[in-house]
């Protein structure tokens, strides 16, 4: 039999989207009677080849099995990897604030600055002389934030910044801070 | 659930020993890479931040530290770290590196934990209490007793001031200084001024304007 034969409100009732008690009243009987029939074809013995019983009960088996629990490790791993793509993809890197570093040493030979923002390395950013007055000078881009630093004189000697706030180094020594 | 939440937290964790030594390596002697490793990983998995670790043991080979001497600083600024997160937690923040990081500075500036829960309570929205807990840093290295100052930052963080205004605190203590105030009041005239601020509004036409510094002493 097609579904075709019933009113729309029957297969409603079929698909078990309504109750017979929901069906009009002239549509009872019809709803009585496409249950009836339903319930017959569920129980009509349905005679399979024996190779493709054995596969679809097998697959009926397998399908069984499923439970949502076991999509959790597919689910930790694909937010594992969320989790690690986020903070490269969608994190906004700091703005940069431009700063102009300045230390008098007239005797100076050289003079660089080392921090937190050059992995504190006394070669990466040299100062220049502004001619012969003694004033050195840096300019540089860096991100907004907290930083650390201390200007290196002669490669040799670790000089806080005068004119910023200082604080311990936990050396003995004092490194400047600057906040942008 | 718990698988969920711990199959991240767990490559998140054996991610980090990797960058670590990377960022370690020819820099640092091998035992300091190694206490970095460990205290680094062991930090991270209680959701610490590693930088402030690697760079102090960077800082200290650069200025040609002894390694016994820069392992005590690594092993400070780890403490300082949990303290940090522990007052941050306790003011009711969860986990946050950045404000973390800003508050073990902080406290290496001469904050106490306390102040440090007392700028969370505050209940500013996290980057907004990181760049506070930085400038408390800062006013504490510039000499601002912590009672005036965390007096100052709250105040300001309760109004809502954006970033750029709240890191302009340290040069109008500054300011104030070079007038001859001490800088408790120099703090203190500037508190005043933002509570007075956040009580009446911005003067007329000013909209958003910073609170103007206290006068002078006279001479």
């Amino acid at each position: 039999m097609s579904d075709h034969d019933f009113h729309p409100l029957v297969k409603q009732l079929l698909d078990g989207d309504l109750t017979l008690a929901e069906l009009p009243a002239e549509l009872r009987a019809e709803g009585e009677e496409a249950l009836r029939l339903l319930a017959a074809a569920d129980r009509t013995p349905v005679s399979m080849p024996a190779v493709t019983w054995r596969v679809m009960a097998a697959l009926e088996r397998r399908r069984r099995r499923i439970r949502p629990w076991l999509l959790a490790p597919a689910l930790a791993i694909a937010a594992a990897f969320i989790l690690w793509i986020w903070p490269a993809r969608l994190t906004a890197p700091p703005p940069l604030v431009t700063v102009r570093f300045v230390l008098v040493a007239p005797d100076a030979k050289a003079v660089s600055l080392a921090g937190t923002f050059n992995q504190w390395d006394a070669h990466a950013t040299p100062l220049v002389r502004a001619g012969a007055t003694g004033v050195w000078t840096a300019t540089l881009s860096l991100p907004a934030g907290q930083h650390q630093y201390a200007f290196v004189v002669d490669g040799q000697r670790w000089v806080p910044d005068p004119g910023a706030p200082a604080v311990d180094d936990g050396f003995g020594r004092r490194n400047s801070v600057l906040t942008l | 659930m718990l698988t969920l939440l711990a199959v991240p937290l767990t490559l998140l964790t054996i991610q980090q020993p990797g960058a670590i030594a990377q960022r370690l390596a020819g820099r640092v002697s091998p035992n300091v890479a190694a206490l970095v490793e460990q205290l680094g990983t062991a930090g991270s998995a209680r959701g610490l931040p590693v930088d402030p670790l690697i760079q102090k043991a960077i800082e200290g080979s650069a200025k040609g530290i002894p390694d016994d001497r820069v392992a005590a600083a690594v092993r400070r600024v780890a403490t300082l770290l949990d303290t940090a997160a522990a007052a941050l937690r306790e003011g009711g923040l969860a986990s946050d590196t950045l404000a973390i990081t800003a508050g073990a500075f902080a406290i290496t500036a001469g904050l106490s934990a306390n102040d440090i829960t007392a700028l969370a309570r505050v209940g500013a929205r996290p980057q907004a209490l990181t760049v506070g807990l930085r400038v408390a840093g800062t006013l504490a290295a510039l000499g601002v007793p912590p009672a005036e100052n965390i007096a100052l930052v709250s105040v300001s963080l309760r109004s809502g001031k954006p970033a750029a205004d709240l890191l302009l605190l340290p040069a109008d203590v500054e300011s104030e200084v070079a007038k001859g105030l001490t800088p408790a009041a120099a703090a203190a005239g500037l508190s005043r001024a933002a509570a007075a601020q956040a009580r009446h509004g911005p003067p007329p036409g000013h909209g958003q304007e910073r609170p103007h510094p206290p006068a002078p002493p006279h001479p």
